[in-house]
């Protein structure tokens, strides 16, 4: 993780810019101007994190805008409090309250997630509103104490430095949280929340990250409002101001300058329309109703386009060192030989009438590749979603290593060594190629939130060791040229490759492909094969499900059969190919199945 | 399609540009801001009526001569209803626009927010519609109290619905409806008050959302507690929907209201025979005064649905009189300004010729020896007279 | 007591459908854009506002003017709502074509703005044609209290009811056995596969959003005499529809229609014994709700395919 020299000098700009504004304007309504265009983007840049890279879409973060401006309000007026503590302790209310969103935000999406959160900004609208002993209501909260240095309030000048050093610390660490492993996990629960889980991100603690982070840059807003106005009451809390803050984000997109523009371009717009209502208010609508067409990744991305065409020098990728070593699996104990790697035993899941996994008893081999077959509707993916921890199963036991994994969430499963793929492919489409499989090496990435948060060098470190073992996985899989690529835009195959990646990035001991080569063409499948021997001769166990007949006969060990949910038949490949009851389930010889008939076709 | 963002890039550089020189233009002229609700509420049929009789005063100003030789020009705002944009207002009024005094607001919760910034900056304000008490009182211990009234302010009012509320009780059990907004939370503490010095406590004390249609349950409540009398607090359509829901549940009190009931909102929505029921105070209408009639007239050409005619004339007023003082001060300086008005006499506006009206003490324009009980009849506000306003007394109206 | 409970039934049954026709409005063009508009509020207040002065105009007075109780008879009335549904049906039109159409399919937020500041468009034309006093609307059936069991009902309410039962009625029937109900079905499961039946998928499209449009108008011209109505009105009748939406089963007509019925119960018998707790207990029970069942009571849950 590279501090841009770009970046620096611009920052060190706007630094410059802050500390000089209060001197050379002494217009009290424009510093004001200025005050309200650093709340507006230190509540958006918290948003954006949660909206803009989570993709959780919340309608009521003027709920939380509200914790922090009454906690310091309360805290200053009634009780006495130290304003800077009073500050302080408003954006930790603030994160609590982002934890009480989240919890129940974390069960809904779509629709149901916006009522969600709409719901909790009215109530604490009413609650501010109604409970007026507490909050007093409309009166609102007299004589809030602002911060004070050398024993006078800050002026408004002040208030100017203040906000802008908090936007400028906002700025670096956001920025420095999004560019490492924290917003790669932000966007892979974005895309694609299962895929997320399954290779060691935790959906659940991610996306309360994500509001408690939100939470607390809308809550410190809040007080600073309260603090700078010496007073707040409940109409300073509605749905508009939600809103607002939503529309701030999107409208400015969300890239991290996303927040910035949006911020500054809409609280202008709002102060010095103010004498033309009508024209003000026509102009918030249209812009509402324009913008997003006109510029669907929001002003910043239309901005930074049109700086990549005029400066070309923007839009290029800093080169990417080779590998130079091949890449190896992580050292992990080893099991006894006899002992088999995942064991299975009675496992059983009814859907009402349909029983696709009825007391499957199964046994995997350390270094042997498995096998699972069964015509369609066998209950195949079904097995492999319940050994990966994505459904639970109704009854039975599943050892992986020696430890039960049943009712195990998925990140944890993977976690202790079994990763997977997936049939329909969840890339991580918007990602780059390499990102993806960083996203693989989540777990394996050791520093924490406040590395990230404020850039420390064992985080740069570590995202310096991850790019490069990323480099070396794609390498042994023949990606390495498609680094920088949008995942989305590969071919199909080399999609496929990219998802076997990532999962191997996961260190994984053993390894589920749900149908890796459905859509191969048969020199891509034949290409399969060799991959999968690399794999396992890296030390890696594999399972994989299959309708490939001469993919599954070329590269197994042994060979599972699930028909109607039942295992009819397992045993070496040739074994169970000559079984009566499998062929008459499944291979049927006197029909020649589609993949002959396709390989006579591009043979002949 | 970049144009959408390009316009938006323009206008926001039109609108600095415009009002940079907009700023610059007016250097000799007296400016006078006036900041209210004028679009984001019902309050705002009371700002926008406010408004146009601000404006009708400023003409007759200019067309007499202005005041010292200088054309007064007015300054005109929409705070939406809301302190944040009230505040912003101010804040752009006194910063940039650099106004020598200030008329507003309509809304007394948004007056309470920005209440320090004119006494801070110097600039007297003249209130022509808020009626909070507090609004004037906040700062009258300091040498200079810069906010002053030309409104029916709360407290005198509540001295005379309460004078008569507790004549009119059989028993004195007297209750207190008020909306949830600021101006009713402020209602009830001063309702409180007042019947407080008359020895009696209330019943019951509700509160009902101001666009709430449903207040039966509160008026169920006030009847259990045995109420005969109801103060109700609040602007007229929250009153409608609270005289529709009493003939709801047949219940129909002695009932008492506030000035904002001479809104002719209250006979259009709750029906003329409901309407009768109603006893407000009042101070002003249309066909007080000759000069009341013709200013009613010239509002109507620019505002034809005018609802609440007394804010025109108590706007009218409050800039009458800033002028007199500016005049008495020679000097649009605040500090002279502020301690002119409270020695201005003899000032002619549209509601009544006013002597002295403010004193270092008291900043109230209007008292409650300008206020009567009045009543809807066929249509319109007619003075109310039965045998308790006829025994009431001056040392009735305790406050 | 039990007067005032029965009255609350009332008010809330008369409220609840209105909640239940406006949610109905967001369950059709949800089911066939996974979109809705939502500035629905803000049709409602056109709604209104164009029938008033739909009476005014045809009592022979000016649109700014104002109706007393005679003017507005049942045939004028009658009038005025073809007109409302008309103006509305065609401001629905216009909605799906300058704030849907160009988000529909992509992921995202953009329709949630684009229909909000259509609605803020709307809003502040009607701002600037009507003023923001509150609109007086005076019922055409009087405003005789009728008393029933004790509680006092108006008029209004019970035509509330009646039309929004009536319509519900209907559109359920139209959505259950007609072919064009048909249509609008197959366009909800499938966009592609409809077009392919040989449905015009984006006329059936269009016909959502006139038909949600259309009620929303409906409703604010039922409300208008009872309620406060006023260019401001619009915002809270749209969110409470919304929950009641969320609530029923976004996806299933008769969900919403529960929901609609369930919510204003709640509100006016919250309201009968705090009135400062109804809207934070039914937001309160919303959320309970979706955490519970989070496709809502009536809704179907949507499977991910893994």
């Amino acid at each position: 993780m590279r501090f841009g020299k770009g970046h620096a000098i611009g920052v060190a700009l706007a630094a410059a810019a802050i500390a000089l504004a209060p001197v050379l304007i002494t217009n009290g309504f424009y510093l004001k101007v200025l005050f309200l265009i650093g709340v507006n983007y230190l509540a958006a840049a918290g948003l954006n994190v949660l909206v803009g890279h989570t993709g959780q879409k919340s309608l009521g973060h003027a709920g939380l805008f509200a914790v922090g401006a009454y906690t310091a309000a309360l805290l200053t007026a009634r009780l006495g409090w130290n304003p800077w503590l009073a500050f302080v302790a408003a954006g930790a209310m603030a994160a609590l309250f982002g934890v009480l969103i989240a919890l129940p935000a974390l069960r809904v999406r779509g629709p149901a997630l916006a009522m969600v959160t709409i719901g909790f900004g009215i109530v604490v609208e009413k609650v501010v509103s109604e409970w007026q002993d507490l909050f007093g209501g409309q009166a609102g909260i007299y004589g809030v104490v602002p911060p004070s240095i050398g024993g006078s309030a800050l002026n408004d000048g002040q208030w100017v430095w203040f906000v802008g050093a908090l936007g400028i610390v906002a700025h670096l660490t956001i920025r420095a949280l999004l560019r490492g492993k924290y917003g790669r996990a932000f966007m892979a629960v974005n895309t694609a929340e299962v895929a997320a889980e399954s290779v060691g991100v935790s959906v659940y603690r991610f996306k309360v990250l994500a509001f408690v982070i939100s939470a607390v840059t809308c809550g410190l807003a809040g007080a600073l409002i309260a603090q700078q106005n010496q007073y707040i009451n409940s109409d300073f809390i509605n749905f508009n101001l939600s809103i607002f803050f939503l529309l701030i984000v999107l409208f400015g997109g969300s890239s991290v300058y996303g927040p910035l523009v949006g911020a500054v371009v809409l609280t202008l717009l709002d102060a010095f329309l103010a004498r033309w209502p009508t024209a003000q208010h026509f102009t918030y609508g249209a812009l509402l109703l324009f913008a997003l067409y006109a510029m669907p990744d929001g002003l910043s991305g239309a901005l930074g386009r049109l700086a990549k065409k005029l400066v070309p020098a923007l839009a290029r990728k800093p080169a990417l060192p080779a590998p130079t070593t091949g890449w190896k699996l992580r050292a992990t104990e080893r099991l006894a030989a006899d002992k088999p790697l995942l064991q299975t035993r009675a496992v059983y899941k009814a859907y009402g009438g349909v029983v696709p996994t009825n007391n499957i008893d199964m046994d995997i081999k350390t270094g042997h590749i498995h096998s699972l077959i069964g015509p369609n509707g066998a209950g195949k993916t079904t097995l492999l979603n319940i050994l990966s921890g994505i459904v639970p199963p109704d009854r039975g036991s599943i050892e992986f290593a020696g430890r039960s994994i049943v009712h195990m969430v998925p990140n944890r499963i993977c976690a202790i060594g079994l990763g997977r793929t997936f049939q329909n492919l969840k890339l991580f489409a918007d990602m780059s190629v390499l990102d993806n499989v960083k996203v693989g090496l989540h777990r394996h990435m050791r520093s924490g939130f406040w590395s990230c948060l404020l850039g420390l060098p064992n985080a740069q470190r570590d995202e310096r060791a991850a790019r490069d073992e990323a480099l070396q996985i794609l390498d042994f899989l023949g990606l390495l040229d498609k680094a920088d690529e949008v995942a989305g835009s590969l071919p199909y195959g080399l999609q496929r490759r990219l998802e076997l990646a990532r999962a191997l990035a996961t260190h994984p001991r053993l390894l589920l492909l749900d149908e890796p080569a459905a859509g191969l063409n048969p020199q891509e499948t034949q290409d399969l094969v060799g991959v999968i021997a690399k794999i396992r001769d890296l030390g890696v166990t594999v399972l994989l499900i299959e309708h490939h007949m001469d993919l599954v006969m070329a590269i197994s060990d042994h060979v599972i059969v699930l028909d109607y949910g039942e295992k009819i038949a397992e045993g070496k490949p040739a074994e169970v190919q000559n079984n009566p009851r499998v062929i008459t389930a499944y291979l049927g010889t006197d029909e020649p199945d589609e993949d002959d008939l396709e390989l006579e076709a591009s043979h002949g | 399609m970049p144009s959408v963002h390009r316009f938006a890039k323009l206008a926001v550089a039109g609108a600095i540009a415009g009002s940079l020189w907009a700023g610059a233009a007016y250097a000799q002229d007296i400016k006078i801001g006036y900041t209210a609700d004028q679009s984001a509420s019902g309050v705002a049929e009371l700002g926008i009526a406010g408004r146009w009789g601000f404006e009708a005063a400023i003409e007759d100003i200019n067309k007499a001569g202005g005041i010292m030789g200088r054309k007064v020009v007015g300054v005109i705002r929409d705070d939406q209803g809301t302190p944040p944009k009230a505040i912003q207002n101010m804040t752009e009024l006194i910063d940039a626009e650099k106004v020598h005094a200030v008329v507003g607001p309509a809304n007394s919760g948004n007056a309470l927010a920005w209440l320090h910034l004119p006494q801070q900056k110097k600039i007297p304000v003249v209130v022509p519609i808020g009626t909070a008490t507090e609004i004037t009182t906040r700062y009258a211990k300091e040498p200079q109290n810069y906010l002053f009234r030309v409104s029916m302010v709360d407290r005198e009012q509540v001295a005379l619905l309460g004078a008569y509320a507790v004549k009119a009780s059989k028993d004195k059990k007297i209750a207190i409806l008020a909306d949830s907004t600021g101006y009713g939370q402020g209602g009830i503490k001063d309702a409180t008050d007042i019947l407080a010095l008359h020895g009696v406590t209330p019943v019951a004390t509700e509160k009902y959302g101001p666009k709430d249609t449903d207040i039966t349950s509160q008026l169920s409540k006030i009847k259990a507690a045995g109420a005969d009398t109801v103060i109700i607090y609040g602007i007229a359509d929250g009153t409608a929907q609270v005289l529709r829901s009493m003939e709801k549940i047949n219940y129909m009190p002695v009932t008492l209201g506030t000035w904002g009931n001479l809104s002719s909102l209250l006979p259009k929505m709750a029906g003329e025979k409901l309407s009768e029921h109603l006893i407000l105070a009042a101070s002003t209408t249309e066909d007080t005064n000759a000069r009341t009639k013709a200013l009613g007239e010239r509002v109507r050409k620019n505002f034809p649905t005018l609802t609440t005619f007394p804010c025109s004339a108590q706007a009218y007023d409050s800039v009458m009189l800033l002028a007199a003082a500016m005049k008495l001060a020679n000097s649009t300086d605040g500090e002279k300004v502020a301690a002119a008005l409270e020695n201005v006499t003899g000032v002619e506006g549209v509601i009544k010729t006013y002597n002295k009206p403010f004193t270092k003490t008291a900043h109230e324009g209007l008292s409650v020896a300008d206020f009567y009980l009045a009543r809807w009849k066929n249509g319109a506000p007619v003075r109310y007279e039965d045998q308790f306003t006829k025994a009431l007394t001056p040392a009735d109206l305790k406050k | 007591m039990g007067a005032s409970l029965l009255q609350a039934v009332f008010s809330g049954l008369a409220l609840g459908s209105i909640y239940a026709l406006v949610a109905l409005g967001f369950n059709i063009t949800h089911n066939t854009t996974k979109t809705f508009n939502f500035g629905q509020g803000e049709f409602l207040v056109a709604g209104a506002y164009v029938a008033v002065s739909a009476v005014l105009l045809l009592a022979g007075k000016p649109i700014s003017g104002a109706l007393s109780e005679i003017e507005v008879t049942p045939g004028r009335y009658f009038a005025a709502l073809i007109v409302s549904i008309v103006v509305l049906g065609a401001l629905g039109v216009l909605l799906y074509h300058a704030a849907v159409k160009p988000f529909v399919g992509q992921g995202g937020l953009a329709w949630v703005m684009s229909t909000i500041g259509f609605g803020i468009i709307i809003q502040n034309t009607a701002l600037a044609i009507w003023g923001p006093a509150p609109l007086v609307m005076p019922s055409p059936l009087g405003n005789q209290v009728i008393r029933i069991g004790g509680a006092g009902v108006l008029p209004q309410e019970i035509l509330v009811l009646v039309a929004s039962i009536l319509v519900m009625a209907c559109l359920d029937f139209v959505m259950r056995k007609t072919k064009i109900g048909k249509a609008v079905r197959a366009v909800a499961h499938s966009g592609p596969a409809a077009t392919l039946m040989g449905i015009n998928v984006s006329a059936i499209v269009v016909l959502a959003f006139v038909i949600s449009s259309a009620l929303a108008g409906l409703a604010g011209l039922l409300i208008a005499p009872i309620t406060t109505a006023s260019v401001f009105m619009g915002l809270t009748l749209a969110l409470k529809a919304f929950s009641a939406a969320i609530v029923g089963g976004l996806n299933n007509a008769r969900g919403c229609m529960l929901g609609g019925f369930l919510l204003g119960l709640i509100e006016a018998l919250v309201g009968l014994w705090q009135a400062e707790l109804r809207e934070i207990s039914i937001f309160l029970l919303i959320i309970l709700v979706l955490v519970l069942k989070p496709e809502g009571l009536l809704g179907r849950r949507m499977v991910e395919k893994v």
